[in-house]
Protein backbone atom coordinates (compact mmCIF):
# COMPACT_ATOMS: atom_id res chain seq x y z
CA UNK A 1 0.00 0.00 0.00
CA UNK A 2 1.40 3.54 -0.49
CA UNK A 3 1.34 5.55 2.49
CA UNK A 4 2.62 9.10 0.74
CA UNK A 5 2.10 10.06 -2.85
CA UNK A 6 3.36 13.28 -4.53
CA UNK A 7 1.70 13.74 -7.95
CA UNK A 8 3.52 16.50 -10.38
CA UNK A 9 4.74 18.11 -6.78
CA UNK A 10 6.07 21.49 -7.46
CA UNK A 11 7.43 24.23 -4.43
CA UNK A 12 7.87 28.02 -4.60
CA UNK A 13 9.38 30.33 -2.39
CA UNK A 14 8.46 33.80 -3.88
CA UNK A 15 9.84 33.67 -7.24
CA UNK A 16 12.29 30.89 -6.64
CA UNK A 17 11.36 27.24 -8.21
CA UNK A 18 12.75 25.08 -5.13
CA UNK A 19 10.95 21.85 -6.19
CA UNK A 20 10.74 20.53 -9.37
CA UNK A 21 7.57 18.34 -10.54
CA UNK A 22 8.29 16.25 -8.18
CA UNK A 23 6.35 11.97 -8.46
CA UNK A 24 7.47 9.85 -5.47
CA UNK A 25 5.37 7.29 -3.78
CA UNK A 26 6.32 5.86 -0.61
CA UNK A 27 5.26 2.21 0.48
CA UNK A 28 4.02 2.13 3.60
CA UNK A 29 5.94 0.23 6.95
CA UNK A 30 9.57 0.91 5.25
CA UNK A 31 12.44 3.17 5.57
CA UNK A 32 12.32 6.14 2.73
CA UNK A 33 15.74 7.84 2.65
CA UNK A 34 15.59 11.33 0.62
CA UNK A 35 18.92 12.29 -0.20
CA UNK A 36 20.65 15.07 -1.83
CA UNK A 37 23.50 17.84 -1.21
CA UNK A 38 22.55 21.00 1.06
CA UNK A 39 20.17 22.83 -0.08
CA UNK A 40 18.94 20.77 -2.60
CA UNK A 41 14.78 20.69 -1.54
CA UNK A 42 14.72 17.83 0.73
CA UNK A 43 13.40 19.60 4.33
CA UNK A 44 11.08 21.74 1.92
CA UNK A 45 9.88 18.81 0.16
CA UNK A 46 9.32 16.87 3.59
CA UNK A 47 7.34 19.68 4.75
CA UNK A 48 5.31 19.89 2.08
CA UNK A 49 3.60 15.92 3.18
CA UNK A 50 2.53 17.11 6.44
CA UNK A 51 1.83 21.17 5.24
CA UNK A 52 4.29 22.41 7.89
CA UNK A 53 5.44 25.01 4.76
CA UNK A 54 2.33 26.93 5.15
CA UNK A 55 4.64 28.56 8.58
CA UNK A 56 6.37 30.11 5.79
CA UNK A 57 4.42 32.66 3.68
CA UNK A 58 6.13 33.03 1.19
CA UNK A 59 6.46 29.04 0.01
CA UNK A 60 3.41 28.05 -2.56
CA UNK A 61 2.68 24.54 -3.18
CA UNK A 62 1.50 23.09 -6.60
CA UNK A 63 0.45 19.84 -7.35
CA UNK A 64 -0.80 17.46 -4.34
CA UNK A 65 0.55 15.24 -1.65
CA UNK A 66 -1.97 11.94 -0.92
CA UNK A 67 -2.09 10.25 2.41
CA UNK A 68 -3.72 6.88 1.42
CA UNK A 69 -4.69 8.15 -1.17
CA UNK A 70 -6.84 11.57 -0.12
CA UNK A 71 -5.16 14.76 -0.93
CA UNK A 72 -3.75 16.33 2.44
CA UNK A 73 -4.69 20.03 0.79
CA UNK A 74 -7.96 18.75 0.89
CA UNK A 75 -8.11 17.98 4.61
CA UNK A 76 -7.92 20.08 7.79
CA UNK A 77 -3.97 20.22 8.55
CA UNK A 78 -4.21 19.61 11.98
CA UNK A 79 -5.47 16.39 11.53
CA UNK A 80 -2.79 15.69 8.92
CA UNK A 81 -0.04 17.13 11.14
CA UNK A 82 -1.74 14.42 13.90
CA UNK A 83 -1.37 11.80 11.35
CA UNK A 84 2.12 12.56 10.19
CA UNK A 85 4.31 13.29 12.88
CA UNK A 86 7.70 14.90 12.53
CA UNK A 87 11.55 15.38 13.87
CA UNK A 88 13.36 17.72 13.28
CA UNK A 89 17.00 18.36 12.66
CA UNK A 90 17.89 19.83 15.73
CA UNK A 91 17.00 18.79 18.80
CA UNK A 92 14.31 20.84 20.14
CA UNK A 93 11.96 19.67 23.28
CA UNK A 94 10.36 22.52 24.74
CA UNK A 95 12.91 23.78 26.91
CA UNK A 96 10.98 24.85 29.66
CA UNK A 97 8.81 21.51 30.19
CA UNK A 98 9.56 18.23 31.73
CA UNK A 99 10.48 15.38 30.29
CA UNK A 100 7.35 13.97 31.04
CA UNK A 101 5.48 17.02 29.99
CA UNK A 102 7.11 17.40 26.40
CA UNK A 103 5.65 13.82 25.63
CA UNK A 104 2.26 14.25 26.82
CA UNK A 105 1.75 17.95 25.54
CA UNK A 106 0.08 16.70 22.04
CA UNK A 107 -2.42 13.94 24.00
CA UNK A 108 -3.06 16.79 26.73
CA UNK A 109 -4.10 19.91 24.42
CA UNK A 110 -5.46 17.21 21.64
CA UNK A 111 -7.91 15.86 24.28
CA UNK A 112 -6.82 12.45 23.44
CA UNK A 113 -6.64 11.11 26.38
CA UNK A 114 -9.59 10.74 28.99
CA UNK A 115 -7.86 10.24 32.01
CA UNK A 116 -4.12 10.54 34.13
CA UNK A 117 -3.40 7.14 33.99
CA UNK A 118 -4.20 6.69 30.47
CA UNK A 119 -1.97 9.99 29.77
CA UNK A 120 0.86 8.33 31.86
CA UNK A 121 0.45 4.83 30.31
CA UNK A 122 0.83 6.31 26.69
CA UNK A 123 3.54 8.79 28.06
CA UNK A 124 5.65 5.99 28.98
CA UNK A 125 4.47 3.63 25.99
CA UNK A 126 6.45 6.45 24.12
CA UNK A 127 9.04 7.05 26.06
CA UNK A 128 9.71 2.94 25.58
CA UNK A 129 9.51 2.94 22.27
CA UNK A 130 11.77 5.98 21.74
CA UNK A 131 14.43 3.67 23.68
CA UNK A 132 14.50 6.66 26.27
CA UNK A 133 12.67 5.26 29.41
CA UNK A 134 15.13 3.84 30.83
CA UNK A 135 17.26 6.59 31.16
CA UNK A 136 14.79 9.07 31.91
CA UNK A 137 12.32 6.93 33.71
CA UNK A 138 13.69 8.54 37.40
CA UNK A 139 13.92 11.66 36.03
CA UNK A 140 10.55 12.48 34.06
CA UNK A 141 10.31 16.06 36.39
CA UNK A 142 13.63 17.15 35.18
CA UNK A 143 13.41 19.80 32.30
CA UNK A 144 14.24 18.52 28.54
CA UNK A 145 16.50 20.58 28.49
CA UNK A 146 18.54 18.73 31.29
CA UNK A 147 18.59 16.05 28.96
CA UNK A 148 21.49 15.34 26.49
CA UNK A 149 21.56 16.07 22.63
CA UNK A 150 20.84 12.70 22.02
CA UNK A 151 18.50 11.88 24.28
CA UNK A 152 16.56 15.34 23.59
CA UNK A 153 16.19 13.84 20.11
CA UNK A 154 14.52 10.44 21.15
CA UNK A 155 12.34 12.80 23.61
CA UNK A 156 11.53 14.48 20.14
CA UNK A 157 11.09 10.84 18.92
CA UNK A 158 8.45 9.77 21.55
CA UNK A 159 6.56 13.45 21.34
CA UNK A 160 5.87 12.33 18.06
CA UNK A 161 5.18 8.84 18.63
CA UNK A 162 2.61 10.01 21.63
CA UNK A 163 0.14 11.24 19.09
CA UNK A 164 0.08 7.66 17.17
CA UNK A 165 1.18 8.75 14.22
CA UNK A 166 0.85 6.65 10.75
CA UNK A 167 4.02 8.49 8.87
CA UNK A 168 7.08 9.84 10.70
CA UNK A 169 8.86 12.24 9.26
CA UNK A 170 12.51 12.82 9.99
CA UNK A 171 14.47 16.21 8.71
CA UNK A 172 18.37 15.07 9.29
CA UNK A 173 17.22 13.80 12.65
CA UNK A 174 21.32 13.20 13.25
CA UNK A 175 22.94 15.65 11.67
CA UNK A 176 23.89 17.65 15.59
CA UNK A 177 24.68 14.33 17.24
CA UNK A 178 27.53 12.60 18.10
CA UNK A 179 28.38 8.91 16.45
CA UNK A 180 27.33 7.45 19.48
CA UNK A 181 24.21 9.15 19.84
CA UNK A 182 23.80 9.08 15.66
CA UNK A 183 23.76 5.35 15.98
CA UNK A 184 21.03 4.80 18.60
CA UNK A 185 18.56 6.90 16.55
CA UNK A 186 19.55 5.06 13.28
CA UNK A 187 18.73 1.78 15.10
CA UNK A 188 15.74 3.05 16.56
CA UNK A 189 14.78 4.12 12.92
CA UNK A 190 15.18 0.23 12.16
CA UNK A 191 12.82 -0.75 14.70
CA UNK A 192 10.06 1.47 14.27
CA UNK A 193 9.67 0.59 10.57
CA UNK A 194 7.37 -2.15 11.88
CA UNK A 195 4.67 -0.07 13.13
CA UNK A 196 5.34 3.31 11.20
CA UNK A 197 6.28 4.17 7.43
CA UNK A 198 9.22 6.83 7.90
CA UNK A 199 10.46 9.25 5.40
CA UNK A 200 13.90 10.17 6.53
CA UNK A 201 15.88 13.17 5.32
CA UNK A 202 19.52 12.58 4.88
CA UNK A 203 22.60 14.72 2.51
CA UNK A 204 25.16 11.35 4.03
CA UNK A 205 24.87 8.76 1.34
CA UNK A 206 26.00 6.27 3.55
CA UNK A 207 23.29 7.28 6.52
CA UNK A 208 20.75 6.37 3.68
CA UNK A 209 22.44 3.33 2.74
CA UNK A 210 22.54 2.29 6.84
CA UNK A 211 18.77 2.63 7.60
CA UNK A 212 16.55 2.88 4.33
CA UNK A 213 14.55 0.24 2.03
CA UNK A 214 14.21 2.66 -0.65
CA UNK A 215 15.69 5.66 -1.87
CA UNK A 216 15.38 8.72 -3.66
CA UNK A 217 18.16 10.82 -4.64
CA UNK A 218 17.28 14.87 -5.02
CA UNK A 219 19.55 17.29 -6.70
CA UNK A 220 18.82 21.11 -7.42
CA UNK A 221 14.86 20.47 -6.50
CA UNK A 222 14.42 18.24 -9.35
CA UNK A 223 14.15 14.15 -8.54
CA UNK A 224 16.74 12.34 -9.95
CA UNK A 225 16.52 9.01 -9.04
CA UNK A 226 14.24 6.65 -6.64
CA UNK A 227 14.13 2.87 -5.97
CA UNK A 228 15.25 0.38 -3.76
CA UNK A 229 18.50 1.28 -1.61
CA UNK A 230 20.70 -1.59 -2.38
CA UNK A 231 19.58 -1.09 -6.25
CA UNK A 232 20.63 2.55 -6.29
CA UNK A 233 23.68 2.11 -4.20
CA UNK A 234 24.63 -0.71 -6.55
CA UNK A 235 23.59 0.21 -9.81
CA UNK A 236 22.30 3.75 -10.19
CA UNK A 237 20.98 4.27 -13.30
CA UNK A 238 22.05 8.17 -13.67
CA UNK A 239 25.13 9.36 -13.53
CA UNK A 240 24.60 12.13 -11.35
CA UNK A 241 23.42 9.39 -8.64
CA UNK A 242 26.82 8.24 -9.46
CA UNK A 243 29.08 10.67 -8.82
CA UNK A 244 26.76 11.73 -5.75
CA UNK A 245 27.34 8.51 -4.56
CA UNK A 246 31.04 8.26 -5.09
CA UNK A 247 31.74 11.60 -3.49
CA UNK A 248 32.06 13.40 -6.38
CA UNK A 249 28.94 15.84 -6.26
CA UNK A 250 27.56 17.07 -3.00
CA UNK B 1 55.01 53.33 25.92
CA UNK B 2 52.50 55.99 24.32
CA UNK B 3 50.08 52.89 23.22
CA UNK B 4 49.42 52.04 26.83
CA UNK B 5 49.36 55.91 28.26
CA UNK B 6 46.31 56.52 25.26
CA UNK B 7 44.49 52.84 26.34
CA UNK B 8 44.57 54.40 30.34
CA UNK B 9 43.47 57.55 28.55
CA UNK B 10 40.24 56.34 27.29
CA UNK B 11 39.14 54.19 29.59
CA UNK B 12 39.41 57.33 32.19
CA UNK B 13 37.79 59.24 29.55
CA UNK B 14 34.50 56.20 29.37
CA UNK B 15 34.97 55.38 33.34
CA UNK B 16 34.17 59.77 34.15
CA UNK B 17 31.41 59.73 30.70
CA UNK B 18 29.51 56.28 32.90
CA UNK B 19 29.97 58.33 36.15
CA UNK B 20 28.46 61.58 34.93
CA UNK B 21 25.47 59.48 33.03
CA UNK B 22 24.39 57.48 36.35
CA UNK B 23 25.26 60.53 39.12
CA UNK B 24 22.38 62.08 38.49
CA UNK B 25 20.04 58.60 39.27
CA UNK B 26 21.96 57.99 42.53
CA UNK B 27 21.55 61.59 43.74
CA UNK B 28 17.83 61.52 43.44
CA UNK B 29 17.92 58.23 44.53
CA UNK B 30 20.06 59.83 47.59
CA UNK B 31 18.53 63.51 47.73
CA UNK B 32 14.61 61.33 47.80
CA UNK B 33 15.66 59.19 50.63
CA UNK B 34 18.06 61.67 53.14
CA UNK B 35 15.25 64.24 52.95
CA UNK B 36 12.27 61.24 52.83
CA UNK B 37 13.55 59.26 55.16
CA UNK B 38 12.86 62.00 58.33
CA UNK B 39 10.12 62.47 57.39
CA UNK B 40 9.03 59.07 57.02
CA UNK B 41 10.54 58.04 60.06
CA UNK B 42 8.38 61.02 62.07
CA UNK B 43 4.97 60.46 60.44
CA UNK B 44 5.34 56.09 61.10
CA UNK B 45 2.74 54.33 60.03
CA UNK B 46 0.46 57.15 60.23
CA UNK B 47 2.24 58.70 57.20
CA UNK B 48 1.05 55.61 54.99
CA UNK B 49 -2.36 55.69 56.23
CA UNK B 50 -3.54 58.88 57.56
CA UNK B 51 -5.31 61.82 55.41
CA UNK B 52 -3.40 65.29 54.79
CA UNK B 53 -2.60 67.75 57.33
CA UNK B 54 -3.85 71.43 57.30
CA UNK B 55 -1.17 73.87 56.49
CA UNK B 56 1.29 74.66 58.83
CA UNK B 57 0.31 71.93 60.58
CA UNK B 58 1.79 68.49 61.18
CA UNK B 59 2.48 66.01 58.73
CA UNK B 60 -0.52 63.95 58.85
CA UNK B 61 -0.38 61.37 56.10
CA UNK B 62 -0.77 60.53 52.56
CA UNK B 63 -2.82 57.31 52.99
CA UNK B 64 -5.56 58.07 49.99
CA UNK B 65 -3.27 59.26 47.17
CA UNK B 66 -0.79 55.66 48.05
CA UNK B 67 -4.39 53.69 47.98
CA UNK B 68 -5.38 55.65 45.02
CA UNK B 69 -1.92 54.91 42.79
CA UNK B 70 -2.52 51.46 43.69
CA UNK B 71 -6.44 51.70 42.39
CA UNK B 72 -5.58 53.34 39.28
CA UNK B 73 -2.47 51.03 38.68
CA UNK B 74 -4.04 47.93 39.01
CA UNK B 75 -7.46 49.53 37.16
CA UNK B 76 -5.11 50.43 34.41
CA UNK B 77 -3.20 46.85 34.10
CA UNK B 78 -6.69 45.11 34.34
CA UNK B 79 -7.63 47.59 31.28
CA UNK B 80 -4.42 47.80 29.06
CA UNK B 81 -2.52 44.22 29.66
CA UNK B 82 -5.11 41.56 28.15
CA UNK B 83 -5.29 44.51 25.41
CA UNK B 84 -1.70 45.01 24.83
CA UNK B 85 -0.47 41.14 25.41
CA UNK B 86 -3.39 40.77 22.37
CA UNK B 87 -1.89 43.43 20.30
CA UNK B 88 1.56 41.68 20.13
CA UNK B 89 0.88 38.65 19.78
CA UNK B 90 -1.08 39.44 16.90
CA UNK B 91 1.83 41.80 15.90
CA UNK B 92 3.99 38.96 16.07
CA UNK B 93 2.09 36.16 14.58
CA UNK B 94 1.26 38.26 11.58
CA UNK B 95 4.52 40.53 11.07
CA UNK B 96 3.81 40.54 6.92
CA UNK B 97 0.53 41.61 7.06
CA UNK B 98 -1.11 45.48 6.49
CA UNK B 99 -2.77 45.49 10.40
CA UNK B 100 0.60 43.51 11.35
CA UNK B 101 3.21 46.16 10.15
CA UNK B 102 1.02 49.43 10.86
CA UNK B 103 0.78 47.94 14.53
CA UNK B 104 4.09 48.02 15.14
CA UNK B 105 4.82 51.26 13.56
CA UNK B 106 1.95 52.88 15.53
CA UNK B 107 3.16 50.66 18.85
CA UNK B 108 6.51 52.68 18.67
CA UNK B 109 5.31 56.04 17.86
CA UNK B 110 2.87 55.90 20.67
CA UNK B 111 5.64 54.63 23.05
CA UNK B 112 6.64 58.18 22.61
CA UNK B 113 3.65 60.13 22.39
CA UNK B 114 3.19 62.98 24.63
CA UNK B 115 1.27 61.62 27.86
CA UNK B 116 -0.18 64.65 29.19
CA UNK B 117 -2.24 64.75 25.40
CA UNK B 118 -3.31 61.23 26.37
CA UNK B 119 -4.70 62.73 29.13
CA UNK B 120 -6.61 65.58 27.13
CA UNK B 121 -7.78 62.64 24.81
CA UNK B 122 -9.50 60.83 27.89
CA UNK B 123 -10.68 64.04 28.89
CA UNK B 124 -12.57 64.81 26.04
CA UNK B 125 -14.13 61.18 26.01
CA UNK B 126 -14.75 60.53 29.60
CA UNK B 127 -14.52 63.24 32.12
CA UNK B 128 -16.76 66.08 30.08
CA UNK B 129 -19.11 63.30 29.19
CA UNK B 130 -18.88 62.38 32.63
CA UNK B 131 -19.21 65.93 34.12
CA UNK B 132 -16.78 64.59 36.76
CA UNK B 133 -12.87 63.85 37.13
CA UNK B 134 -13.23 59.90 38.48
CA UNK B 135 -10.70 56.94 38.95
CA UNK B 136 -12.03 55.15 35.96
CA UNK B 137 -10.70 57.91 33.69
CA UNK B 138 -7.54 57.94 35.14
CA UNK B 139 -7.15 54.30 34.99
CA UNK B 140 -7.97 54.42 30.68
CA UNK B 141 -5.55 57.84 30.39
CA UNK B 142 -2.88 55.06 32.29
CA UNK B 143 -3.86 52.02 30.33
CA UNK B 144 -3.11 54.21 27.28
CA UNK B 145 0.11 54.94 28.39
CA UNK B 146 1.10 51.47 29.49
CA UNK B 147 -0.07 49.25 26.91
CA UNK B 148 2.31 50.64 23.91
CA UNK B 149 5.38 49.06 26.46
CA UNK B 150 3.60 45.79 27.03
CA UNK B 151 2.36 45.05 23.38
CA UNK B 152 5.98 45.99 21.89
CA UNK B 153 7.82 43.90 24.71
CA UNK B 154 5.07 40.70 23.77
CA UNK B 155 5.76 40.50 20.65
CA UNK B 156 9.74 40.97 21.02
CA UNK B 157 9.15 38.39 23.18
CA UNK B 158 7.14 35.74 20.65
CA UNK B 159 9.43 37.22 18.01
CA UNK B 160 12.90 35.57 20.07
CA UNK B 161 11.21 31.94 20.65
CA UNK B 162 13.39 29.84 18.20
CA UNK B 163 11.47 29.53 14.65
CA UNK B 164 11.97 25.49 15.45
CA UNK B 165 9.79 25.14 18.80
CA UNK B 166 6.95 27.20 16.41
CA UNK B 167 7.55 24.31 14.10
CA UNK B 168 7.85 21.49 16.59
CA UNK B 169 4.56 22.89 17.95
CA UNK B 170 2.15 22.77 15.03
CA UNK B 171 3.59 19.76 14.06
CA UNK B 172 2.12 17.72 17.03
CA UNK B 173 -1.52 19.62 15.23
CA UNK B 174 -1.93 22.32 17.50
CA UNK B 175 -4.10 24.83 16.60
CA UNK B 176 -2.39 28.07 16.26
CA UNK B 177 -4.11 29.56 19.25
CA UNK B 178 -2.51 26.49 21.37
CA UNK B 179 0.68 26.85 20.35
CA UNK B 180 1.06 30.22 20.58
CA UNK B 181 -0.70 30.37 24.22
CA UNK B 182 0.23 27.02 25.51
CA UNK B 183 3.87 26.40 24.14
CA UNK B 184 5.21 29.87 22.97
CA UNK B 185 4.48 31.58 25.53
CA UNK B 186 6.01 29.06 28.14
CA UNK B 187 9.20 30.62 26.43
CA UNK B 188 8.35 33.90 26.27
CA UNK B 189 6.82 34.76 29.85
CA UNK B 190 10.50 36.57 31.13
CA UNK B 191 9.73 39.24 28.32
CA UNK B 192 6.21 39.19 28.93
CA UNK B 193 6.30 39.96 32.03
CA UNK B 194 9.42 42.25 32.02
CA UNK B 195 6.96 43.85 29.68
CA UNK B 196 4.08 43.81 32.66
CA UNK B 197 5.72 44.72 35.50
CA UNK B 198 7.82 48.01 33.37
CA UNK B 199 4.41 49.40 32.00
CA UNK B 200 3.02 49.05 35.91
CA UNK B 201 6.12 50.59 37.29
CA UNK B 202 5.63 53.05 34.22
CA UNK B 203 2.30 54.45 34.50
CA UNK B 204 2.87 53.99 39.08
CA UNK B 205 4.54 57.00 38.24
CA UNK B 206 2.90 59.23 36.13
CA UNK B 207 1.54 62.68 36.44
CA UNK B 208 0.48 64.40 33.15
CA UNK B 209 -2.23 61.63 32.17
CA UNK B 210 -3.70 62.48 35.60
CA UNK B 211 -3.45 66.18 35.66
CA UNK B 212 -7.07 66.33 33.81
CA UNK B 213 -8.80 62.72 34.32
CA UNK B 214 -8.08 61.32 38.20
CA UNK B 215 -9.01 65.05 39.41
CA UNK B 216 -6.84 64.14 42.85
CA UNK B 217 -8.17 63.91 46.33
CA UNK B 218 -6.30 64.53 49.46
CA UNK B 219 -8.92 63.93 52.16
CA UNK B 220 -11.43 60.74 50.76
CA UNK B 221 -9.86 57.50 49.91
CA UNK B 222 -11.81 56.21 47.76
CA UNK B 223 -15.55 57.12 46.68
CA UNK B 224 -16.12 54.70 43.87
CA UNK B 225 -14.76 54.51 40.11
CA UNK B 226 -16.72 57.12 39.00
CA UNK B 227 -15.38 59.63 41.39
CA UNK B 228 -12.54 61.55 41.82
CA UNK B 229 -9.34 59.60 43.11
CA UNK B 230 -5.58 60.62 44.46
CA UNK B 231 -2.53 59.43 43.00
CA UNK B 232 0.99 60.14 44.99
CA UNK B 233 2.77 61.78 41.91
CA UNK B 234 -0.58 64.56 41.58
CA UNK B 235 -0.23 65.10 45.36
CA UNK B 236 3.60 65.83 44.84
CA UNK B 237 2.74 67.88 42.00
CA UNK B 238 0.41 69.71 44.16
CA UNK B 239 1.88 70.11 47.24
CA UNK B 240 5.34 71.00 46.16
CA UNK B 241 3.50 74.19 44.75
CA UNK B 242 1.74 75.47 48.36
CA UNK B 243 3.34 78.16 50.33
CA UNK B 244 3.45 75.55 53.30
CA UNK B 245 6.69 74.37 54.98
CA UNK B 246 4.77 71.30 56.22
CA UNK B 247 3.77 70.72 52.80
CA UNK B 248 7.02 70.82 51.52
CA UNK B 249 7.93 67.87 53.90
CA UNK B 250 4.98 66.09 53.30
CA UNK B 251 6.15 65.94 49.48
CA UNK B 252 9.75 64.71 50.06
CA UNK B 253 8.11 61.97 52.31
CA UNK B 254 5.53 61.09 49.07
CA UNK B 255 8.60 61.22 46.82
CA UNK B 256 10.34 58.56 49.22
CA UNK B 257 7.21 56.13 48.88
CA UNK B 258 6.79 56.42 45.26
CA UNK B 259 10.31 55.24 44.77
CA UNK B 260 9.70 52.39 47.04
CA UNK B 261 6.50 50.94 44.81
CA UNK B 262 8.83 51.64 41.77
CA UNK B 263 11.26 49.75 43.22
CA UNK B 264 8.62 47.16 44.79
CA UNK B 265 7.69 46.67 40.90
CA UNK B 266 10.80 46.64 39.92
CA UNK B 267 13.19 44.81 42.14
CA UNK B 268 11.44 41.23 41.89
CA UNK B 269 11.44 41.68 38.47
CA UNK B 270 15.37 42.09 38.39
CA UNK B 271 15.82 39.38 41.49
CA UNK B 272 13.32 36.71 40.40
CA UNK B 273 12.50 35.95 37.04
CA UNK B 274 14.44 32.79 35.66
CA UNK B 275 15.31 32.97 32.00
CA UNK B 276 14.14 29.79 29.99
CA UNK B 277 16.98 27.83 28.62
CA UNK B 278 16.62 27.79 25.13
Amino acid sequence: MTAIETVNLTIYYGQKCVVKNVNLKIPENIVFAIMGPSGCGKSTLLRSFNRLLELNPNARVEGDVRLYGKSVYEMNPIEVRRRIGMVFQQPNPFPHMSVFDNVALGLKLNGLVKSKKELREIVEWALKKAALWDEVKDRLRDPASALSGGQQQRLCIARALAMKPEVLLMDEPTANLDPVATEKIEDLIYELKEDYTIVVVTHSPSQAARVSDYVAFLYLGELVEVGKTEKVFEKPENELTERYLTGRTG
Amino acid sequence: MLREVKEKLFLFGIAVMTALTVLPLFHIIYSVATRGLPVLLRGGIGFLTGTLAPPGDGLGGIGPAILGTLILTALASLIGLPVAVMTGVYAAEYPESLIGRLTRTLLTIMMEFPTILVGLFVMQILVIPMGSYSAIAGALALALVMMPYVAVYTEEAFRNVPFTYREAAFALGLSRFKVVFRVLAGMARKGIVTGMLIGMAKVAGETAPLLFTAGGSNRIYFAGIDKPVGAIPLLIYYLVQQPYENYHEIAWGASLVLLLVFLAIFLPLRLSLKEVKL
